[in-house]
Order: structure tokens, then sequence, then C-alpha cells
């Protein structure tokens, strides 16, 4: 499904570069989770993936094409959905409002786009009458769920968090990766996750390492 | 139309920078509104002025040409030096006056013809001056000029109404009627009060007075109307009774050529025509001359002193105004650019949101957009009904301070209404050079008629115009602030 070829990425010297000739495939169907110590490249890896920054060298391609040549808005807005660990949810809406317009604004297939979303909600722990206030007024854990929900209702088929359960406490943080877990198995998916945390890693189906400017593939 | 529904929300939810905003946007949107409505105001202002005051072309002998004439006839003689009792002035032809009249763009005219005559059957009005007792006690009249002087003024024209002395207020009448076109053919007369008061003359009274040239020419004349005069005119002048305002009896200019003798038979002093538009002036003088009219013969003096100055206010209110709606519209355009930048930045995350949704950045600053016209509709609402008073206070102290300086102006250039026209100028329908010369040292402020008010409305059209600024001002305030919109990489701002 997501190809990287011949990555190489660096901020000012060519010779301080994050990666380099980096090469990975990600499948649909499986969660990936993409261990490092802070300031390895990880969320730099999370914006080259997720279509948010352009590689310096090589490429990444989605199902076969270039995520250049498919134009980076296009696939943020078809082909990939983010989960940023500040939940970056519109502080003015509901949380089924966010969850709405986002799948307005990715053009969702979904019929009745507010059914499914309060569906959806429903399904993480959200009631409709959480689902009705505004977002600034639920809890972290809450604010996180709707954001993978968000996620989960848009039809990206490649889903990427950053530091999804960084803001949580234990039990949030694994109800949060069980989530990411029904997300890609149930819905075939491919949802990458960044974390520093071994004990989220370890949830995950794929566990690659980012370690001395490559991925080591450690489970 | 998600952006829409975004904007609502924002909108909605967002109260207190709304309310901002709007206020804001309210307030530009007051001054330019009161801008337009001042300076639709001052050109409608100066449309019922144009139709209020008319302006007038004098149609005269040519004197200038005349008194060449005379000295080139003269210099052939042996003294080589002209004699002044020689001097001719020839009247106007009634048939080219005729022709004057049929031309486009003339809404009225009026024939003078003026001369002096014998009181017959009553007493002239005389007055007595203390200084110089003996001389002056009671002057009829006398010889000046080569020209017979009698007690009254003969002040012929065509109609009462529409001569400059009863039109600036100078003369009222008081009682009867005054002369009109059917009054032409007959011998029909308006008199003053004082002369009716001490001849104990009321209307349809008659008396009679004698040609000044031919003392055998006597004429009965029929009293139709009393006017009541306010014109003041130099003690030294009034010595002579036929200076006297008193002693102005207005009639029909064929009566006044009737005493001046057979030669003015279809003949006039002058004529004053008053023009539709005062902006055809020129194009009138140019038409008559185009038609034919012998201007070696003829003069023709346009005077629109009334209408400029009354104008000039106006136009100065137009212009001051139009600069507001333009400076307004500028400081507008800077206060919000700024107000919609710092909003930007402060919606630098929701922007980011957005962005990393894969919303376009085209839909993003539509958003902005739509917020600022839902901000606009409410504030154009808000100026509407604010505008009208806020225009009103200023529209009136505006208008205050440039007619006080216009009259200033006017009064030190000796150019207010009455000031060139008094002296000797060509009159505005006065009735020739007895009623000119009655006029010298009067006010300007007697004949003077300003625009004192602006008819302070807000039409459609207006709100209209508003909206179309309103809409110029939130479309390059939103482009200018867009600008940091285009530069945002969702990266910098979602992933710190």
């Amino acid at each position: 499904m997501l190809e990287i070829k011949d990555l190489n990425y660096w901020y000012t010297n060519k010779e301080d570069a994050l990666y380099n000739d980096v090469n990975l495939t990600f499948e649909a169907g499986r969660l990936y989770a993409i261990l490092g110590s802070s300031g390895s490249g990880k969320t730099t890896f999370l914006s080259l993936i997720a279509g948010l920054d352009v590689p310096k060298k090589g490429d990444v391609v989605y199902d076969g094409k270039s995520i250049r040549k498919i134009g980076m808005t296009q696939y943020r807005n078809r082909c990939v959905s983010i989960v940023f660990q500040s939940y970056n949810l519109l502080p003015y809406m509901s949380a089924l409002e966010n969850i709405v317009s986002a799948m307005e604004i990715t053009h969702s297939k979904q019929k009745d786009r507010r059914a499914y979303a309060l569906a959806m909600l429903e399904k993480v722990g959200i009631t409709k009458e959480l689902a009705l206030k505004n977002v600034q007024h639920l809890s972290g854990g809450q604010q996180q769920r709707v954001a993978i929900v968000r996620a989960m209702c848009c039809d990206a088929q490649l889903v990427v968090a950053d530091e999804p359960t960084g803001n949580l406490d234990e039990q949030n943080s694994r109800e949060i990766i069980l989530l990411f877990k029904r997300l890609a198995h149930e819905q075939q998916k491919c949802v990458i996750v960044i974390t520093h945390e071994k004990d989220i890693a370890k949830e995950c189906d794929t566990i690659l390492q980012l370690k001395n400017k490559t991925f080591q593939l450690v489970k | 139309m998600n952006f829409i529904k975004r904007a609502y929300k924002s909108t909605k939810v967002k109260m207190g920078r709304t309310v901002l905003l709007t206020l804001v946007f309210s307030a530009i949107l007051i001054f330019i509104l009161a801008g337009l409505i001042i300076q639709n105001a001052s050109l409608k202002a100066i449309e019922n002025a144009s139709k209020s005051t008319g302006a007038t072309v004098t149609l005269s002998t040519n004197i200038r040409n005349a008194f060449d004439r005379s000295d080139n006839s003269e210099s052939d003689s042996e003294e080589g030096r002209p004699d002044p009792g020689s001097f001719q002035i020839s009247p106007v032809e009634l048939a080219i006056a005729e022709e004057l009249a049929s031309m486009d763009n003339v809404a009225s005219y009026n024939y003078i013809s003026s001369t002096s005559a014998n009181a017959e059957s009553f007493d002239a009005i005389t007055s007595t001056d203390e200084s110089s007792s003996e001389n002056s006690n009671s002057m009829p009249g006398g010889r000046m000029a080569g020209m017979l002087l009698g007690d009254v003024t003969i002040s012929g024209t065509s109609a009462t109404d529409t001569l400059s002395a009863f039109t600036d207020g100078t003369n009222k009448l008081i009682e009867g009627v005054g002369l009109t076109d059917e009054d032409i053919d007959t011998n029909n007369v308006v008199i003053e009060t004082n002369l009716a008061e001490a001849n104990d003359l009321s209307v349809g009274d008659t008396i009679e007075v004698t040609s000044t040239s031919d003392e055998e020419s006597t004429i009965e004349l029929t009293i139709v109307g009393i006017y009541e005069s306010s014109a003041t005119v130099d003690s030294r002048m009034m010595q002579m009774s036929t200076l006297n305002p008193a002693n102005t009896i207005y009639a029909s200019y064929k009566v006044a050529n009737t005493l001046k003798g057979e030669d003015y038979e279809n003949t006039v002093d002058s004529v004053v025509y008053t023009l539709e538009d005062p902006g055809q002036l020129q194009q009138f003088v140019q038409d008559a001359e185009a038609a034919g009219l012998d201007t070696d013969a003829y003069m023709l003096q346009t005077n629109d002193q009334m209408y400029q100055q009354m104008l000039q206010p106006l136009e100065n209110v137009g212009d001051f105004a139009e600069k507001i709606v333009l400076l307004v519209s500028v400081a507008g355009v800077v206060i919000l650019s700024l107000i919609v930048i710092l909003m930007v930045r402060e919606r630098k995350h929701e922007i980011g949101v957005l962005l990393s949704l894969g919303e376009k950045r085209s839909k993003v600053i539509s958003q902005f957009f739509v917020e600022m016209l839902i901000v606009l509709i409410v504030a154009i609402g808000i100026a509407g009904v604010s505008g009208k008073y806020v225009g009103n206070v200023i529209g009136e102290q505006l208008l205050a301070q440039e007619t006080s300086t216009t009259s200033e102006v006017a009064a030190m250039d000796g150019n207010g209404p009455g000031g060139a026209a008094a002296f000797g100028g060509r009159p505005q329908g006065g009735g020739g050079g007895f009623q000119s010369f009655r006029n010298f040292g009067a006010s300007s402020s007697e004949v003077a008629t300003q625009i004192k008010d602006l008819d302070i409305t807000i039409s459609l059209e207006e709100l209209v115009k508003l909206g179309g600024f309103g809409l110029g001002i939130a479309f390059i305030s939103i482009i200018i602030a867009s600008i940091g919109v285009m530069r945002m990489q969702p990266k910098k701002i979602l992933i710190s």
C-alpha cells in the first residue's frame, strides 16, 4: 500500500541527514509501530508519509503512485488520515461536527454522515450527549477518541498517528491502541503509530525502530 | 459548501470576536455611508439649486460698440472730438428678442423697457435732506446727461413675478395682482404702497402720467396691484424723486415704449432670459450667435452668480464627502487587514488542522471571507440605522462652514448677489438702469439665497453602494491577510 523508496531527509545540511536511503513497505490491515528516542526523526518521518512535507531525496509511493504526482493536498484529502498527539480538533465545533466536517472535506462516501459518525463515536464510548458538546468540554482521552473516530470515518486507507497516547493515562492509552488495532484489523486499514512507549509498541503487529538514521525491524 | 457552514459556526461560537469585528466594520461603514449620503445630498441640492435659481442671460445693446461707433464718426469732424449730447443707444428690436426666446432651454423671458414720466393726477414721493435744505427739498426730476428725468420711473416689463426685485424679496406684492403676459396690451400697473398711501390710491383706481419728452402724451394707468419695497438707496439719490424706490411704477413694457415715443415701438431696453439649466449658459450664448445675432449691435451677458454662490459650498461639501469616503475606505482596508491578519495568526492552529485534512487553501480563505460577509451584513444594518444621523451632523456642520466661508469671500470680492448687478451691471431682470441704480447700496445679505440644509436621506442606491464598498474592503482585507495563509505549512503548525 505504502512504499518508501530511497528516502533521504535533512533540515539544513545534507551531512546531518535524518535518514539515508530508507526503503520500507507498509501493508493494509496491519498496525505498525515506529519506535525511537526523542530527536531521532520519528515525527519528521510521519510528516513525510502523511504528505505534510516532501523528501529531499527519494519518494513516498501510495498504491504505486508517487504522492508528489497525486498532489500533497489531494493525498492528504483522499489517502491519509492523521491523528496528532494534541488531537487537533476544531475548537469551535462539537465532537460530532468535527467528524462530519472532516467527512465533508474528505468527500466521504457515507450517505448519512451524521448517523455514521454518531455510531462510530458510540463504539468508542462517546455518547450522543458527549458528541454534541463542544470538544473543549471533553477530557483528553475523549478528545483523542474523537480524533481517532475522525480518522476512521474518513475513507482514507492509511492512518498515521503521532504519539497518540502521549497525553493520556495508562488506561486511556490501552483503549486507544485497541482502537487502532480494530481499525487495522476490522477496517483493513494500514495504521502507522509513531511512539516512544515500548508498551504501546508491543501491541502492534510490526515494530520498526529508528536508530542511527535507519529503520530496524524489531518485530 | 462546507466552508460556509464552518464560517457560520465559527461566527456564531466566537461571539466576542464577531462582535468586535462587527463594531469595527460598522464604524467604518457608518463614515462611508455618511460620506456617500452627504455626497448624494449635495448633488441633489446642486440639482435643485439649478432648478430653483436658474440662470439668466440678458440681451441688450452693445454699449461699448455704440461708444466706439460714436467715436469713429466724430473723429472725421472738424473739432476731432465727439459731442457728448449726440450719443445714441439703439434699443433691442422685439423680433430679435422673440427669436432668442424661442430657443431651447429658455424657461422664461422678460422684456424690460424703462423710462421716466411725470406724475399728472397724483404726487410723486419726495424726500428732504436736512443737511442741504434749500436745494434738495424737492427735486422732481431734472436733466441728466441729455435725458429728461420725470417724477416717477415707469419700469416696463412683461411679467413682474420674474423680476429679480420680486424674486429676491426686495419687493413684495401686498395687494391685488402682479403683471403677467396678459397685461402686455393693457395699461395696468403695480405701484408702491407709500405712493398709494400718499395719494390715497387703491387697487382699481386710475392714475395719469405724462411723457417727459412729449408733454401732450398722457396715459391713464389702472392700478391692479400694490407692492411694498424694502430697497434702500443713497440719500443723495433719494433727492431725485424718480430714483426713489417708492416712485417706481411697474407697467407693461409697451406702456414704457409709448411714453418714450414712436421710435421705441416694437423695441425693448433689454430682455432677460431665464434658462432651465444654468450649466447651459455659454451654450445659449453660442447658439444665439450661431443663429445670427449681431454681436456688434447687441450683447449677451450671462448671470449665474446666485447659482454659483449656491453651488460653491455644495461642491466643496461634495468634494469633502468624496474624500471622506476615500480616506475611510483606505483606513478601513488597513484596519480590517490588521485585524484579519491577527485573526489568522490566532487561528493558525485551525488552519493547520484544515490543511492537514486536505482542505484547499482557497476554501480556507473563502471561509474567512464568508465570516467577513456575515459581519458585513450586520454592519450594513447598523450603519444604515445610524449613518443617517452621523451624516446629518457632519453634513450640516460642513455646509454651515462652507456657506459662511463662501459668503465672506463673496462679500470681500464684492461678488455677492446684488453686488455686481446693483452697481450698474446688467440687471437680473431688475428693470433697466433706474432699477440697477436703486439697488446701489443694497447689502449682499439682503438678496443672498443660500442652501442651509442638506436633504440627508438613505436610499437603496446608497445602501447598495455601501455594500459594494464593504464588500471591496472585506475582499481586499482578506486578500492581504491570506498571504499569511498561503505561506502556512501544516507541518510547522501541527507538529512542533
